[in-house]
């Protein structure tokens, strides 16, 4: 598994933006990491899909779909940083060409 | 012997037969986090007005439960409705939860005074608390060494007898591996044994909140109060709850424990491995058959867990985006602009080491060689465990490779993450493990012996750790700190 990672393509995938300062520490370290977790690719092992919960002795346990009461408005909005009456404030999300 | 001393049973027995008032037990408390904070360091925030005032309430009560005026420092990214919930993060600097945790419920409906919220390592994730935004959380123990983490503050504030009791989390060891480090008593629940609803999210495949106590009967007790029903928490099993302070004392009985050979070739400190070897010689006298088995998975589980960890932080953690709720920087042009300032400004370091790992790790043309192989690597740590199960009742191992490190030492991310290497494996397969006091080191630092068991069996790993402790006769597990004072 000799895959070296891409830091500009995984940053903006993650949302994340580095200094060229902090990209000299952290590129390196990730690629030390990625390398040690590629040790996995000496495992021979079974190709069947292992789901999230695939280490439960369980079935995940579901309630009746019923409607309860939420979080009232002034609780929900308490901890919005920006607030405008009943909702909260975000720049434009589709930009103008 | 000081109110700070004592049993959560002892506070709840005196309180309800009226004959100490919870509200002196508080303040007793808070003089003690007076005393020690500026040298600890646990928490993130003391609730000292609200915790009297819960106090009084409690005092006023006519049936109390069975937890009354008993203090319980809470882990800072489990929310108590009306206090801050920080995560240790710059992110929910100024959050204050909306609700409470099921867990905090239900400590509630038995009469528990929440004093504080503890610092960690940023979203739990660290083995040191030194990742926490904040400050670092200095060891009781030896001030110039790290509380372990990510649960460090609550595991020295049980330490420092600045609460009688602390609730973590435990992600990969973030419960058992800091009280191995500050001489307490911890334990990760079987997955599905105790609700997480209002336990901030890091890798929700792992993440289970667990008890951080001086003794293993207090351990028991609170186990048995937060575990159970819930109905907000699909993963949570629908299992009888046993009475876990009342079956830890009955006979143990004969009984077969396993080491993991792969496991002892470890680099382990020398300390750490004689007074292991002294304590699983001990179980002998216990009862025990300690036989050794293969578990070639062994080497893998590390860097398996840090794949799966990661990526699933990396999608948890998605939320902090600045829209709906913690910090929004305030210098952007658009949205795209909002969201990678906040986000860039809020997390620190580590955060972001392990949400770009795992976003690599869940990324086009990667996910198959990571994420999926971490994960079928997973299932073969569960079989492994189930093979051993088959015939023995317990695994044992040391909870870390040595004892509380100096703060400061581990500047290499990988250095620290092997510090995890003998508790992720629990996470992985969903068991149960606890950490419990077995010694002293030469320099005069708590060691811990890690028990892990079979799903939903945490009564028999509280039979055997109840026995470990009486034998050990670890004195000082109840109070260090008066305790090295009275000396």
């Amino acid at each position: 598994m000799k895959s070296s990672i891409d830091i500009d393509h995984v940053c903006a995938l993650a949302h994340l933006r580095l200094t060229e300062k902090e990209k000299e520490v952290l590129a390196p370290q990730l690629a030390e990491i990625v390398e040690w977790v590629g040790r996995l690719e000496e495992l021979r092992l079974p190709m069947s899909s292992q789901g999230p919960d695939s280490h439960l002795p369980f079935s995940l346990v579901f309630r009746p779909d019923e409607a309860r009461p939420s979080q009232p408005l002034e609780t929900a909005l308490a901890n919005a940083p920006e607030k405008a009456g009943p909702f909260i404030k975000v720049p434009k999300v589709i930009e103008e060409k | 012997m000081s109110v700070t001393s004592f049993r959560l049973s002892e506070i709840q027995s005196l309180v309800a037969k009226k004959e100490l008032k919870a509200e002196e037990v508080i303040r007793a408390y808070l003089e003690r986090i007076e005393k020690q904070e500026p040298a600890v360091a646990a928490f993130i925030s003391v609730e000292g007005e609200k915790a009297l005032e819960r106090a009084r309430a409690v005092d006023r009560k006519r049936e109390k439960g069975s937890l009354a005026g008993v203090p319980v420092a809470v882990k800072d990214n489990i929310l108590i409705q009306g206090m801050r919930a920080t995560c240790g993060s710059r992110i929910l600097e100024n959050f204050i939860a909306p609700y409470s945790a099921t867990v905090i419920e239900k400590l509630a409906a038995e009469d528990a005074v929440f004093i504080g919220k503890t610092n960690l390592d940023e979203f739990g994730m660290g083995s040191s608390t030194e990742s926490s935004a904040f400050f670092v959380t200095r060891n009781p123990w030896d001030l110039s060494r790290v509380p372990g983490g990510s649960s460090g503050g609550s595991a020295a504030a049980v330490a420092a007898g600045e609460a009688a009791a602390a609730l973590g989390s435990d992600t990969g060891g973030s419960v058992r591996q800091p009280a191995a480090f500050c001489g307490v008593v911890g334990l990760k629940p079987t997955y599905g044994r105790v609700s997480r609803y209002g336990l901030v999210a890091y890798a929700s495949s792992l993440d289970q909140i667990g008890p951080l106590t001086r003794t293993v009967e207090d351990c028991a007790l609170l186990t048995k109060i937060i575990s159970g029903p819930d109905g907000r928490d699909s993963t949570l099993a629908d299992r009888p709850v046993p009475d876990f302070p009342k079956v830890m004392k009955e006979t143990l009985g004969p009984f077969k424990a396993a080491h993991l050979k792969e496991a002892l070739i470890e680099k382990i400190d020398p300390d750490v491995k004689d007074i292991y070897w002294k304590t699983v010689d001990g179980l002998r006298d216990l009862g025990g058959e300690l036989i050794e088995i293969d578990f070639p998975s062994w080497e893998y589980a590390l860097p398996c867990y840090y794949i799966i960890a990661a990526s699933e932080a990396s999608s948890n953690l998605a939320r902090y985006d600045g829209v709906r709720y913690g910090f929004r920087d305030s210098d952007y042009g658009n949205l795209r602009e909002m969201y990678i300032n906040t986000r860039t400004r809020g997390f620190g370091e580590e955060v972001k080491r392990r949400i770009l790992l795992g976003t690599f790790a869940l990324s086009s043309g990667y996910y198959d060689a990571y994420y999926l192989k971490a994960a079928r690597t997973r299932q073969m740590v569960s079989l492994e465990f189930e093979r051993a199960f088959a015939n023995v009742d317990y695994v044992v191992t040391p909870t870390a490779p040595e004892p509380a490190f100096p703060l400061g030492a581990k500047t290499d991310p990988l250095t620290m993450y092997l510090s995890d290497i003998f508790t992720v494996s629990a996470n992985l397969a969903g068991l149960p493990g606890i950490s419990v006091p077995c010694g002293l080191s030469r320099e005069g630092l708590p060691i811990g012996l890690q028990i892990i068991g079979k799903h939903f069996q945490e009564d028999r790993l509280f039979q055997l750790a109840f026995l470990v402790e009486k034998k050990v006769e670890f004195k000082n597990n109840r109070n260090i700190i008066n305790w090295k004072e009275e000396k």
